[in-house]
C-alpha cells in the first residue's frame, strides 16, 4: 500500500483537473453568464497545465489506487494526445460559440470534465475504473452535443447520442459482469492470470460484449450509426472535440484492455478487431463519396481512419502497438486542422457546411485553400504528407505479424478513399468560386496553419513522436 | 423470565416516549391553532394536480426538472450507507474520501441554486 | 428447488434481452428507451450480485453500487436532454427523429 501523496503525485494530471473544473463551477455560478471568457480561458490554463505536469513529471510507472489505476509510457502518450485535442477544441470554440449566441461558462468546464474522464479512462487497469471513466467522459459529451439547446439538429444528435451510448455502455457492462463472474476479477493482470489455461467460454462472451461498447465508442463498424448523425447535429467546434480527443481515450483503452487483460486469448479478440477493423475501412471509404455535407464527410472519414489505426491494434505485437500509437498522434493532429478550417466557413456571419462551399477557395483565401488540400493530401495518405507514414507504421506491423491480407485490403481501400479527399481539393482549386468566408479569427487560422506545418515537416524530423511512440509500445512488452 | 424482558426495556422506553410525542403533536393543534378553512386548503393534496381528474392529463415539464435534480442528490445515499456501516473501519481516510465527496455535491448543489433551478417559477 | 447462479444468471440475460429488444423494436416514445436502458443496468446489476455472492468477493457488488450510482445521473442526463428536444420539436415519439438523415 502505498502512502497517498504517491498515488496523488502519479494522478497528479488528473487531481488538477478534478479540483480545476469544481472551482471553474464555483466562479462560474457565482460570478453568473458573464464569466464564461474567464472560464474558458482559466480551463484551456488547466488543461496546458496537465499537459506540461505530464511532460516533465515522473518517467516511472506505478500502479496505484488499490491497482485501479496505471501511470506508464503509454497513459502518458495518450494522455498528451487527449489533453492536446480538449486544448485546441477549446480554442477552436471560443469565437464559434460566441458568434452562435451559446457563450456559457458550462462549455469548458464539460469539456474539462470529459477530458477527465477520458485522462482516467486511459489510466484504468480495472473494469470499475474503465467504466467510471467511460461514463465521465461520454456523460459530458452527451450534454455537449446538444449544447446549442434551441437548436433542432443539435438537440436531436444529442438524443441520438445519448440513446445509443447509454446502450452501448450496457453492453459493455454485461461483458465486464460475465467477465468478472468467469475470470473471479475485475482487474487487468488479475483477469490475464485466471486466462493463463486458455479461454474460458464465459468470458470469451464477455469479451465480445466489452468490445462491442468500446467499438461504439471509437465509432467503428458495426457500431458507427450515430457517427454521422451526431457530427452533423453538434455545434462544429463540438464535432472537432468528438473527432479528437474522445477516440484518443476510447482506443487507447481498447489497446490496453486486449494487451494487459487478454494477451492470452490473442487468437479470440483478434478475429473481432480485424473484423472491424475491414469493415470500418470499408464503410469510411465507401459511404463518404457521396456525401455533400463537409461534417457528415468527415464522420465517415473518421470511422474509415479508425479502422486504419486498427490495423495496428489486430498485429498485436510490440510494432503494432507503437503504428497505433503514430497513427493517432498524426490522425489528432490533421483532423483539428481541419475542423479548424471548417470552423472558419462562415459567410456573412452564418456558419455553412456544403462541400459546395469551399468552391474555389483557391481564389478567395488562398492559404485557407492551400492548408486544406494539404491536409486533405495527409488524410488520403499520400506521401510526404504525415498521413502516409502513419498508414505505413500501422500496415508494417501487420504485415510483421503475418497478416498480410489485412495490410493489402487496407492499402486498396485507403486509395478508393483518396478519392473523396481530392475531389474535396479539386472542389476547392478548380470549381466555380462560390462566396468568400469572412475572414476567420487569428487563433483558428493558427490552429489550421500548425496543424499543416506538422503535417507537412513529419518526414523532415519524425524521431520524437516515433521515440515516444516506441515508448509508449514498451509499457506492454 | 425477567432478563429477557429487561433487555428490551430500553425498546418499551422508546416507543412510549415516541406514542406520548408523536400524540402530543396531533392534539396540540386542535387546543392552540386558529382555525379559518378555505376551499385550497381543504382539498386534497395532490402534487399540484385536482384530485379526481385524468392520470393520462399532460403535466408540467418543471416536474421533470425536479426529479431530475433529486435523482441525482438521492442516489448518492448508496455511497453513505455502506461508508456509515462501515465507518469504523475505514479510517481517516475512509472519512474525508466521504468528505470530499460530500463536497463535490455541495458545489453541484451552489451550482443549481445560484442558476435558479431551484427556483419554481 | 435452490436457487443457483445459473437462474440468476438466466433472468439477467433475459432483462438484458428484453432491454436490447425495447430500445430495438420500440417505434413509440423514447421515454420507453430510457426505461430499457435501465432494464439493462439493472440486469447488469442481478449478474454482478449473483457473482459475487457464488464467488463469495465483494468486488461485484461494489461495482453494482458504481452501476446504480451512475445510472441515476445517466436517466438525469437523458432526461435533460429528452426535455431540449421535446422543446424543439414538440413531439417525443421515435418516428419523429428524423431531421438528419443519410
Amino acid at each position: 500500500m502505498y502512502p497517498l501523496s504517491f498515488s496523488i503525485a502519479h494522478a497528479l494530471p488528473e487531481t488538477i483537473l478534478a479540483v480545476g473544473a469544481l472551482l471553474l463551477i464555483l466562479v462560474g455560478a457565482i460570478r453568473g453568464e458573464k464569466s464564461a471568457p474567464l472560464v474558458a480561458e482559466l480551463a484551456i490554463g488547466l488543461l496546458t497545465l496537465a499537459l506540461v505536469v505530464i511532460f516533465i513529471g515522473a518517467k516511472t510507472t506505478a500502479t496505484v489506487f488499490d491497482g485501479a489505476f496505471i501511470d506508464d509510457q503509454f497513459a502518458r502518450y495518450m494522455k498528451a494526445l487527449v489533453l492536446i485535442g480538449s486544448i485546441v477544441t477549446l480554442i477552436l470554440s471560443r469565437d464559434f460559440l460566441r458568434r452562435e449566441n451559446i457563450d456559457q461558462f458550462e462549455f469548458p468546464v464539460l469539456v474539462m470534465l470529459s477530458t477527465l474522464g477520458m485522462l482516467m479512462l486511459t489510466s484504468a487497469n480495472s473494469l470499475i475504473s474503465l467504466y467510471l471513466g467511460l461514463e465521465l467522459m461520454s456523460l459530458a459529451l452527451y450534454v455537449v452535443a446538444s449544447f446549442h439547446r434551441d437548436n433542432l439538429k443539435a438537440s436531436e444528435a444529442g438524443l441520438k447520442y445519448f440513446v445509443l451510448g447509454a446502450l452501448s455502455s450496457g453492453m459493455l457492462l454485461y461483458g465486464a459482469s460475465l467477465i468478472y463472474g468467469y475470470a473471479g476479477s475485475v482487474s487487468f493482470p488479475g483477469i490475464a492470470a485466471a486466462l493463463k489455461s486458455g479461454p474460458a467460454i464465459g468470458v470469451v462472451f464477455g469479451l465480445v460484449f466489452l468490445l462491442a461498447g468500446l467499438a461504439f465508442k471509437m465509432s467503428t463498424v458495426p457500431f458507427h450509426m450515430w457517427t454521422p448523425d451526431v457530427y452533423e447535429g453538434a455545434p462544429t467546434p463540438v464535432t472537432a472535440f468528438f473527432a479528437s480527443a474522445p477516440k484518443m481515450a476510447a482506443v487507447a483503452i481498447t489497446l490496453r484492455t486486449v494487451m494487459v487483460a487478454f494477451p492470452n486469448i490473442t487468437h479470440e479478440w483478434r478475429q473481432i478487431v480485424m473484423f472491424i477493423s475491414v469493415a470500418s475501412m470499408a464503410l469510411g471509404s465507401f459511404a463518404a463519396i457521396g456525401q455533400t455535407n463537409i461534417k457528415r464527410l468527415m464522420a465517415y472519414s473518421s470511422i474509415g481512419h479508425m479502422g486504419f489505426a486498427l490495423v495496428g491494434l489486430a498485429a498485436a505485437n510490440a510494432a503494432g502497438v507503437e503504428g497505433v500509437a503514430i497513427y493517432l498522434a498524426i490522425y489528432l493532429v490533421t483532423t483539428l486542422g481541419v475542423f479548424a478550417a471548417i470552423v472558419a466557413m462562415r459567410v456573412q456571419g452564418r456558419s455553412v457546411e456544403n462541400i459546395s462551399d469551399l468552391a474555389g477557395l483557391s481564389r478567395t483565401d488562398g492559404w485557407m485553400a492551400f492548408f486544406m488540400a494539404m491536409l486533405m493530401f495527409s488524410l488520403a495518405g499520400i506521401p510526404p504528407m504525415a498521413g502516409f507514414f502513419a498508414k505505413y507504421y500501422a500496415f508494417l506491423a501487420a504485415v510483421q505479424a503475418g497478416l498480410t491480407p489485412l495490410a493489402v485490403i487496407g492499402v486498396l481501400l485507403s486509395t478508393v478513399a483518396a478519392f473523396y479527399y481530392l475531389r474535396i481539393v479539386k472542389v476547392m482549386y478548380f470549381d466555380e468560386a462560390a462566396p468568400a468566408f469572412d475572414r476567420a479569427p487569428f487563433a483558428v487560422r493558427a490552429v489550421c496553419a500548425v496543424a499543416t506545418a506538422l503535417v507537412f515537416c513529419f518526414w523532415v524530423y519524425p524521431a520524437p513522436i516515433v521515440e515516444a511512440a516506441t515508448n509508449a509500445a514498451r509499457a506492454f512488452f | 423470565m425477567p432478563g429477557f424482558l429487561e433487555q428490551y426495556l430500553a425498546l418499551v422506553i422508546f416507543a412510549a416516549l415516541s406514542a406520548v410525542i408523536a400524540i402530543a403533536l396531533l392534539v396540540a393543534p386542535f387546543l392552540l391553532a386558529y382555525k379559518s378553512p378555505d376551499t385550497e386548503k381543504l382539498s386534497a393534496y395532490e402534487c399540484g394536480f385536482e384530485a379526481f381528474d385524468d392520470a393520462r392529463m399532460k403535466f408540467d415539464i418543471r416536474f421533470y426538472l425536479v426529479s431530475l435534480l433529486f435523482i441525482i442528490f438521492d442516489l448518492e445515499v448508496a455511497f453513505l450507507f455502506p461508508w456509515a456501516v462501515a465507518f469504523h473501519d475505514v479510517g481517516w481516510l475512509g472519512f474525508w474520501s466521504m468528505m470530499v465527496f460530500l463536497g463535490v455535491l455541495t458545489i453541484g448543489f451552489v451550482y443549481e441554486w445560484k442558476k435558479g433551478a431551484l427556483e419554481w417559477d | 428447488m435452490a436457487v443457483s447462479l445459473t437462474h440468476y444468471l438466466v433472468v439477467a440475460a433475459i432483462l438484458f434481452t428484453i432491454g436490447v429488444a425495447g430500445i430495438i423494436l420500440n417505434r413509440k416514445s423514447i421515454i420507453v428507451i430510457l426505461m430499457s436502458v435501465e432494464l439493462i443496468l439493472l440486469s447488469v446489476n442481478i449478474n454482478l450480485v449473483a457473482f459475487s455472492g457464488s464467488r463469495a468477493d465483494l468486488t461485484g457488488q461494489v461495482f453494482a453500487l458504481f452501476i446504480l450510482t451512475v445510472a441515476a445521473a445517466e436517466a438525469a442526463i437523458g432526461l435533460a436532454i429528452l426535455v431540449t428536444y421535446y422543446r424543439n420539436r414538440g413531439s417525443i415519439a421515435v418516428e419523429d427523429i428524423n431531421a438528419m438523415k443519410g
